[in-house]
This record gives structure tokens, sequence and C-alpha cells, in this order.
């Protein structure tokens, strides 16, 4: 059938074999790359610990690391540690997932219309440029300080990136491409789903990605502000009754949670975008 | 279904506004193109050879004049007529096989259909084994391959060309000129094809379409009256080839002063059956090939 007699020659490398020297030599790469990632952490423990021994600040600020891993231990034991991440991941989850919808609703307009652009982006732009914590007072009196405040105050923390990124990729789609859907009579949903979103994806994902970290440092200030459970409310309460010790606790499990958080987004998008990785080299 | 399959472009013109004036980038152009017909048009940049060939396809219908396929007015793309662009346009995001799918995603076949045509259409472009791979694993030759395939998968009457081949390297260039060659003797499937390169215009084309520029104009039609597939080194084909460049140097004497330097013949192929049967016979084993079947890599 083929009018090319041979072409089992041509077959690119990164199709070829080698995948398993390929993959003993990245578990190496990768130990070295987590050690290489943990001397900075422990070097921070270790200046903690050297400050707090010497005596450098009062132990009421700063609490021994030793102390700090037994209230740790008492909290994650007690289940109370656990407890408030819930608290906080729910509201995360469910602010972020409104605020991403409607940013990449309200993106995908702006990104295909120019009139919609033109209408919107002003006035888009002077919201997004007034923080999320100024949003706050103004919200409490409307809403009160109840979830459906948090859930608004995240959801907006996850609107303006989503929006803005979903706009731009859209835009960023080379008319090229969407002239290929025109010669082949794509209508205009075949050319949104399988030219215009594909194309926007990479641009969308950083959009989601802001998005997530915008949403984790709105819901800690709303919870700083106004609540009575959670990671923020930890932290409030902690440095009020002067216990610095669950403060540091409180951070620690923001920080996990929202490096973990990257860390699962990260594969989601490979996963999404595996035409996206280079072949070896 | 070829028997249908006739191009007329008749008295069309086609104007873009350019900074406030007007740019004419066709002047009344007239072309009829025969069923099963391989017609090539070369010209200098600026004398509307891809105008006219979007305005074929139907990708362009800003046009004054008669643009008809079929007997039918063209006001927009069609699933009839298929294009190939300079940059073979494939989105990064899909595999080969899902590229070339793309071409029928809006034609009434069957799913089992579909896979059968795009499995047939990657074996005839030879890139059978590749059905997997992504655009960023394929050489500019195999990505252009690919191109060709989404444009005929769905079986066109008519299949428009921009400068395929414009941005590969000589030997792969000739050797895709050879297959897409082939291609059209067994596929009875009318050509239209746009180039730069008289070499490629006068070994391919039935016709050679001689455009002028400023406004762009058909200056001559110059038939290639020899039996494909043809023999590059040919005597017939090379004066043939000097009477094109001696037509194109003489439009662009009055525009800018430009010439277009003969070039010798890029790759000597060792010869092959010129009979009348070869045409319509599907080739076996092509023989004679080998010299250049893995220079593509």
């Amino acid at each position: 059938m083929t009018l090319l007699s041979d072409n089992t020659a041509l077959v690119p490398r990164s199709l070829q074999g080698r995948a398993r020297t390929w993959r003993l030599r990245r578990g190496g790469l990768r130990l070295r790359r987590v050690a290489v990632a943990l001397i900075l952490p422990l070097a921070l423990v270790a200046a903690w610990w050297l400050a707090s021994s010497q005596g450098w600040l009062p132990e009421q600020i700063l609490p021994s690391p030793a102390y700090v891993y037994a209230t740790a231990v008492e909290m994650i034991a007690s289940g109370e540690i656990l407890y408030h991440t819930g608290v906080s991941l729910r509201r995360v989850v469910i602010g972020f997932l409104f605020g991403a919808v409607a940013g990449l609703t309200l993106g995908v307009a702006m990104g295909l219309s120019r009139r919609v652009d033109d209408y919107v982006r002003p006035l888009f732009l002077a919201f997004a440029q007034i923080p999320t914590l100024g949003w706050i007072p103004l919200l409490m009196l409307i809403f009160g300080i109840g979830e459906t405040l948090k859930i608004i105050v995240i959801a907006k923390g996850a609107l303006v990136p989503m929006t803005l990124n979903t706009a731009a990729g859209i835009r960023s789609v080379p008319a090229n491409f969407v002239e290929v859907g025109h010669a082949l009579r794509f209508n205009r949903w075949q050319t949104l789903r399988l030219i215009v979103l594909p194309g926007a994806a990479p641009s969308i994902f950083t959009g989601i990605r802001y998005g997530l970290t915008h949403s984790w440092t709105a819901l800690v200030g709303v919870e700083l502000l106004a609540s009575s459970e959670g990671l923020g409310y930890l932290l409030v309460w902690g440095r009020q009754m002067f216990w610095l010790d669950v403060v540091i606790v409180a951070m620690i499990a923001i920080g996990i949670v929202g490096f973990l958080m990257d860390k699962g987004f990260d594969a989601t998008e490979n996963r999404v975008q595996r035409w996206k990785q280079k072949e070896e080299s | 279904m070829t028997s249908t399959a006739h191009l007329k472009i008749s008295n069309v013109s086609r104007q873009f506004r350019v900074n406030g004036g007007e740019l004419t980038a066709l002047d009344r152009v007239s072309l009829d193109v025969k069923a099963g017909e391989f017609v090539t048009i070369v010209g200098a940049s600026g004398c509307g050879k891809s105008t006219l060939l979007r305005l074929g396809a139907g990708l362009d219908t800003g046009h004054d004049g008669l643009v008809e396929h079929a007997g039918k007015p063209v006001t927009g793309p069609s699933l009839d007529r298929g294009i190939v662009f300079q940059e073979p346009r494939l989105f990064p995001w899909l595999t080969v096989e899902r590229n070339v799918a793309l071409g029928l995603e809006n034609a009434a076949f069957s799913k089992a259909e579909k896979q059968d045509l795009v499995a047939k259409q990657i074996a005839l472009v030879g890139l059978t084994g590749f059905e997997k791979a992504y655009p960023h694993q394929l050489s500019g030759g195999m990505a252009q391959r690919a191109g060709i395939a989404r444009g005929l998968v769905n079986r066109p009457d008519v299949l428009f060309l921009d400068e395929p081949f414009g941005a590969l390297d000589a030997i792969t260039k000739a050797h895709l000129q050879g297959e897409l060659q082939d291609i059209w003797a067994r596929e009875q499937i009318t050509m239209v094809l746009v180039t730069h390169d008289v070499d490629e215009a006068v070994y391919l084309g039935d016709r050679v379409v001689v455009m002028s520029p400023r406004p762009g104009r058909i200056r001559e039609i110059v038939p290639v009256d020899l039996p494909h597939p043809r023999e590059r080194t040919s005597a017939q084909l090379a004066s043939i080839r000097n009477h094109v460049l001696d037509i194109l140097n003489s439009t662009t004497r009055n525009g800018e002063p430009k010439t277009i330097a003969k070039q010798p013949a890029q790759v000597k192929r060792p010869p092959i059956k010129t009979t009348s049967a070869a045409r319509n016979a599907p080739r076996s084993q092509p023989s004679g090939r080998p010299i250049l079947s893995t220079t593509e890599i």
C-alpha cells in the first residue's frame, strides 16, 4: 500500500527502545533533585534551632523546634489540625470552583468576542486592581460573616487570573489554525472544542495555577478576619493566646497543603498536555 | 466523481485595502481547470498566486467575477475541495492519526469507515508506523506528508496546495514532489499547486500558469505535454523550464529589477519508465527509489 517502501529506518529516536536505561537515569536524577530541594528547608530549621537554643529571641516569640514538633504531634493526634485543614480545604475547593468556572466562561467570552472584551475589560481590570482583602468590609455588610462571604472572597481570588489568562490564551491561538478549521467546515462548537480550547490550554493552566494560589491567599485572609475554624483562624487564635507553637504548626500546614496542591496540579497538567513533553535528548 | 470536477475561474479580480489605499492582487484573471488535471501556478511574490488559490478553495470570497466548481459558484470552503498549506498546520496537541482524522470531522462516514480511511491515507503518504507520533516528533517532510494526508482524507474533487514544499530542503522536496505525482496519478484527483519554484511547477504540472505581479495577472499558460511520471533531467523539461523562466524574467523586469536565476535540476533521479500504463496501474514497488528513500529522517 505504501508508496515509500521502507520506513522503519525513519522511526524517531523517541519512539524506539532505550526507555529502560532512561528510566534508571531519571530515577537517579529525581533522588538528586529531592536532596537539593531539602537543603534550604533543613538549613532554615537549623537556623531556627540555633536561634532558639541560643536564646536570641524570647521563647514566647520563637519556641524551639522540638516544642513545636511536640505540639504538632499532639494536634495531629487529637485530629485538631486535620479538622481545621479540612475546613479550609473545603472552602478553597468550593470557592475556587465557582471562581474558576466563572473565570473560564468570562475569559472564553472575552477571548472570542472583541465586543465583549471592549465592554467588560476596563471595568474588570479596575475591579481586579482592588486587593481581595479590600472587598471584605463591603461584602461583610452585604453577606454577613458566614460561609457565603468566604466563598465569594475566595472565588474572586480565583476569578481574576482565570479570566485574564483564559482570554489571553484564546487570543494567542494562531489564526492559521482557526483557518484550518474553516477549511474543514468546522462549526463554532467544533472550532472551540477542537482548536481554540486545546490551543489555549497552556494559558488556561497558568490561570488555574495562579487562581489556586490566590484562593489560598484569600482564604487565609478571610479566615483571619471572620472565622471560628480553619487554618487562618488557628493562626489568629494562636497569636491571641500567644501560642506561637500553634501559629507555626498552622503555617507549616498551610505550606504543605499548598505545596501538595501545586504538585498534584503539575501531574494533572502533564497528563493533559502530554504532547508538550519534549523528546529526551 | 471526478467527472464533475471542473474548476472555472472567469474574469476574477480581488482588491485589498492596504493603509487606506486599494491594492489589486488579481486583475481580471480567467482559468479553467479540467477534471483530473494537474495545474501549477508560478510567479514572483506579490503576483496574487496564493490569492487565486484561496479564492478557488473558498477560503477567500471577497472577489469580483466568477469562481465555479462543478458548475456551482464557490461561496466558502467545501469538503470537496481539500487544501494543503505551506506550513503543515498540524495541531501540536493531536497525534498524526487524529490530525488526519480532522479532515473527516464533518464527513458523513461511520466511525469504522473513518478509521479505515485515515489508516489508508496515512499509508498512502508513507507515514505508517507514525500514527501515534505527535507533530514535534516529526521532521519537516514528515509533517507535510501528514498535512497532505489531512487534505486528501475526504477524497476531495480538487486539492489545492499552497507552496507545500516551500519550507523543505532540496532533497526532501524532490522526494515529496515525486510522491505527490504518484498520489495524483493513482487517486486521479484534480490538483492546483502554487509555487515559486519553476522546476517544481514544470516537473509536476500538465499546464504551468505563469503570473505577473502588480497587478496580479496571468501572463501565459505553458502546456507541458510530457507523460507522468517525468524524468527531471529530460531535455524537453529543461527547455520548457527555460521558457517559463524567460517569461518570469520578463514579468519582473518592469516591476523591481529582479531576475530569477536559472537553476540546474536539483536532484538527478534514476530514469523511471514513462509509459502511459504506468499512470493508471498502481505502483507496486517503486523501482529506482532507494537512493532517496532514507534521506528524510
